[in-house]
């Protein structure tokens, strides 16, 4: 594997680390089965796109990306709450409305960012190669908001969104309003899948529909190949686990592409995600027995 | 501190299913009393407890806690007043957090939980002399999940987390009945005490009459949604299981035949 | 440059055939169907004809993205680490993250409907940069007329397309252009998977007297769903690429993508004689193949007039 394809592979795998998140807060933390996040993450693709080719400032595009996927997210929460629809049902109707939702936003299917300001364009011709600097700032970003979600996470708000996704009974004894907690907790995570499609759309030129096809598959790989690598036993380390996870996913990937020699095809990527993440899955259990022999 | 009056409760109300758990049930506790609350199964007890607790809302009637109407108040907003233990040791708290976290939940009861860290050193001292207290062992385990202790551990820890905020009412429900005899007179004991000491207004549902009769100031029975007896002071402490159960039947004018009546 | 003197010094002594030096070219497409399929075939075979032969002085690479753009851009940062001669991106996902990749090696995109609005180049007559290719437009007007020469009657058009295809909506923008003065109203009919083409095409039934397949590659991987509902409900059903024909279309005028593939290859193999894509400029997708299927026709109540079938290039049996 080249060192640029290396790079381009933890700079994509850094983009994820952000989808990794937001499945982690969704599935891990609220136990909440969403897979609104197909929708949010070309929802923030197309937004950061929109505005960005209109001229306005690429952070005000990110921000409101994270905004409009924060929104992706209340609907999904209000239709579960308000409604008592079935999480995965819900996250389901929120999912297929936003793709309509995103071809309007876009008013085509695709939108170009190839010659447009991006967060990145400062970045770029300060002596360092693009394919440094992309994954670089990446990398940054990720750190800045996996420290906020952590020192979140930490809070008396947050904590007792954690009890809410564990033990909701035990949660509204304790005095939580467990709606408000899952209503706040599917906006964060969607919000920052939103900020995941913007970052992808800057970083790979183009916004396009089909680009959430598979997104919670990639999102629960990482954050399963992070709980078997790290084995957390607190949020800080599944949160590590999520970025590293999501990197060791695309750079598999990237192996996988380039593994023609031992007989892989691009055809067999999905075949791949499956053996990884079955691999993760089977790994703990592995362990275990020999453990107990 | 609490006044529960013409409560009515029915359960799948319209549906074949239909059951009517509360019948107009009238019914005080002043300040810092301790009442033990028996009766047969599905007599109501639970659903009285819950019905103050805010998890069942009523059909009739009308409950205020410390004064302040909260019929119509959910959960999570009576529950600055009102603290809880469940009968199941793994419902009152959250397995997969640690001890500190569970307690640190606790603590914030009541309050407005904002951005603020969760544990900060103070809670964590307060936590640990708290625990101390309990002569558990369990000061030097804060950082262990809450999954890996046993039920009267955590049955014992949901009593330290009910009165951790301060609470103006706690409700145990049957809150040592899925313990072994030596941990639930365990905590049976930490519940005596911690009441006296928090001087905390009392409910606490039991299966066993000796319990009953052997804690608290006052005991009240239920059977079939409403209150048959309700004794206290002196009739109270002449009273033995035998009479309970022969009161029991000049009140029903029927046999019991439920065992679990006469469980010790 | 070195290498390329010794090459031109050791013609000059030797005075042997020119053998071309060893090439890599990189091809890419967003997904696996049987019109890019044809694409990258006729690239492949382009170059043969140019005189880069695969096994010889050719190194031919190909991956598909499997209709995931996030796989796209993993192809794309590959191919620019492996540091190909030429890359070659079929469709435009595939292309923007090939462009947005790499400013230095050579791109030469192919079945791209709309390259200056997917931003690839600024100008299609002079690209500059190092980024070329051929746009797939399909010639709509050569396509109305001869539904109207097969088909005089029609007057309402139904178009099954995915919304979600870059391609497929500027492509139905034109057409409408077209429609219009050529007399024609166009209803459309929209299947954002292979799965809802079938019930696309039944929606168009009573409504329309034709009904044209454009070249979607959601649509033309679902053909032979849309093929059973005209022949059903005896709707001429015509397509916009000649690959579809074989497959129960009655007709096509145009490309088809294997000679858009030896098209690109011509372009390609300019830029392996060391011309600048920049001053290539981008090529329209070529080719006045006329494809008929009378046997399809037939099934769909309608016979091809005996002057088209003999014009055809190819009639299916």
């Amino acid at each position: 594997m080249s060192e640029i394809a290396f790079l381009g592979a933890v700079e994509i795998g850094l983009v994820y680390a952000f989808v990794a998140i937001g499945v982690f807060l969704a599935f891990r933390v609220l136990d909440f089965p969403d897979l609104t996040v197909d929708g949010s993450f070309p929802l923030g693709a197309a937004v950061a796109a929109v505005m960005i080719t209109s001229g306005i400032d690429p952070w005000t595009g990110c921000l409101a990306a994270i905004l409009a996927g924060a929104v992706a997210g209340l609907v999904t929460a209000f239709l579960n709450q308000r409604f008592g629809i079935l999480h995965l049902l819900a996250s389901i109707l929120t999912m297929i409305a936003l793709f309509s939702i995103n071809l309007r936003i876009m008013g085509r299917p695709n939108v170009a960012l190839i010659n447009q300001q991006t967060v990145l364009t400062p970045f770029y011709g300060l002596g360092i190669p693009d394919y440094y600097v992309r994954p670089l700032v990446i990398f940054v970003l990720v750190i800045i908001v996996a420290f906020l979600v952590a020192r979140f996470l930490a809070s008396d708000f947050g904590l007792a969104m954690r009890a809410t996704g564990v033990n909701a009974k035990m949660a509204r004894a304790q005095g939580v309003r467990t709606g408000v907690h899952i209503y706040v907790g599917m906006a964060l995570a969607n919000g920052l899948v939103g900020l995941a499609g913007a970052l992808f759309a800057q970083t790979n030129g183009f916004a396009d529909v089909t680009t959430g096809i598979g997104t919670i598959v990639v999102g629960l790989a990482a954050v399963i190949v992070g709980e078997t690598l790290f084995r957390p036993r607190t949020i800080v380390l599944a949160l590590i686990g999520c970025v590293v996870g999501s990197v060791i996913y695309r750079v598999a990937i990237q192996f996988a592409l380039g593994a023609d020699a031992i007989g892989l095809k691009a055809s067999d990527l999905n075949l791949v995600t499956a053996v990884l993440v079955a691999v993760a899955l089977i790994l703990p259990r592995l362990r275990g027995r020999k453990a107990t022999t | 501190m609490i006044r529960v009056s013409g409560l009515d409760i029915v359960f799948g109300k319209g549906t074949p299913l239909e059951k009517q758990a509360l019948r107009g049930i009238d019914f005080s506790v002043p300040e810092h009393e301790f009442v033990s609350v028996i009766g047969s199964n599905g007599a109501g007890k639970s659903t009285l407890l819950s019905a103050i607790a805010g998890d069942v809302l009523p059909q009739a009637g009308r409950i205020e806690i410390g004064g302040v109407d909260v019929t119509r108040s959910p959960t999570a907003i009576r529950a600055g007043k009102v603290a809880r233990v469940f009968q199941d040791p793994l419902a009152g708290s959250c397995g997969t957090l640690s001890i500190e976290e569970n307690l640190a939940l606790a603590a914030a009861r009541g309050t407005k939980r904002m951005l603020g860290l969760a544990i900060t050193r103070n809670r964590r001292e307060m936590f640990r002399q708290r625990l101390t207290e309990l002569g558990l062992g369990l000061e030097g385990r804060l950082d262990d999940q809450m999954g890996l202790l046993s039920g009267g551990q955590r049955q014992a820890l949901a009593l330290v987390m009910a009165t951790l905020a301060g609470a103006d009412v706690l409700l145990l429900d049957e809150h040592t009945a899925a313990l072994d005899p030596a941990m639930a007179e365990f905590v049976l004991d930490l519940t005596q005490r911690v009441v006296q000491e928090r001087k905390v207004t009392t409910l606490m549902v039991t299966h066993s009459m000796r319990q009953a009769l052997d804690h608290g100031d006052r005991t009240v029975m239920l059977h079939e949604g409403r209150i048959i007896l309700d004794v206290s002071g002196h009739e109270r402490s002449n009273l033995s299981v035998e009479d309970l159960i022969q009161m029991f039947r000049d009140v029903r004018g029927q046999e019991i035949d439920d065992d679990s009546l006469l469980i010790e | 440059m070195l290498k390329y003197l010794a090459a031109v010094a050791a013609v000059g002594f030797l005075a042997i055939p020119a053998k071309a030096e060893d090439v890599t070219v990189a091809v890419t497409a967003i997904v696996e169907h049987p019109a890019l399929d044809a694409a990258r075939d006729g690239v492949r075979d382009g170059l043969a004809d140019a005189g880069y032969k695969v096994g010889e002085n050719l190194t031919f690479l190909y991956e598909s993205a499997q209709g995931n753009p996030a796989t796209a851009a993993q192809i794309a940062r590959k191919y620019v680490g492996d540091g190909p001669t030429v890359i070659v991106p079929i469709s435009t996902p595939s292309a923007q993250a090939v462009v947005a990749a790499t400013k230095d090696i050579p791109v030469v995109f192919t079945a791209v409907t709309d390259p200056v609005g997917a931003e690839l180049v600024k100008d299609a007559a002079m690209p500059g940069g190092n980024v070329t290719g051929v746009s797939d437009l399909s010639p709509l007007a050569d396509h109305l007329a001869l539904i109207k020469e097969i088909t005089p009657d029609a007057k309402t058009i139904g178009v099954i397309f995915n919304p979600g295809e870059a391609n497929s909506v500027t492509l139905i923008e034109k057409l409408k252009e077209f429609a219009g003065p050529a007399g024609y109203e166009v209803v459309e009919a929209s299947a954002t998977k292979t799965a809802d083409v079938q019930q696309a095409a039944r929606s168009l039934v009573g409504k329309v007297d034709v009904i044209y397949v454009p070249t979607d590659n959601t649509v033309v991987s679902a053909l032979e769903a849309a093929v059973k509902v005209a022949e059903e409900n005896g709707i001429p059903l015509y397509a916009g690429d000649t690959d579809s024909v074989p497959r129960g279309a009655i007709a096509a005028v145009g490309f088809n993508y294997y000679d858009i593939g030896l098209q690109t290859a011509t372009i390609v193999a300019k830029v392996l004689k060391g011309e600048s894509p920049g001053s290539i400029p981008v090529m329209q997708a070529e080719g006045t193949n006329l494809v008929v299927n009378p046997g399809a026709a037939k099934k769909m109540g309608v016979t091809i007039p005996e002057a088209v079938i003999k014009r055809a290039n190819t009639v299916v049996q």
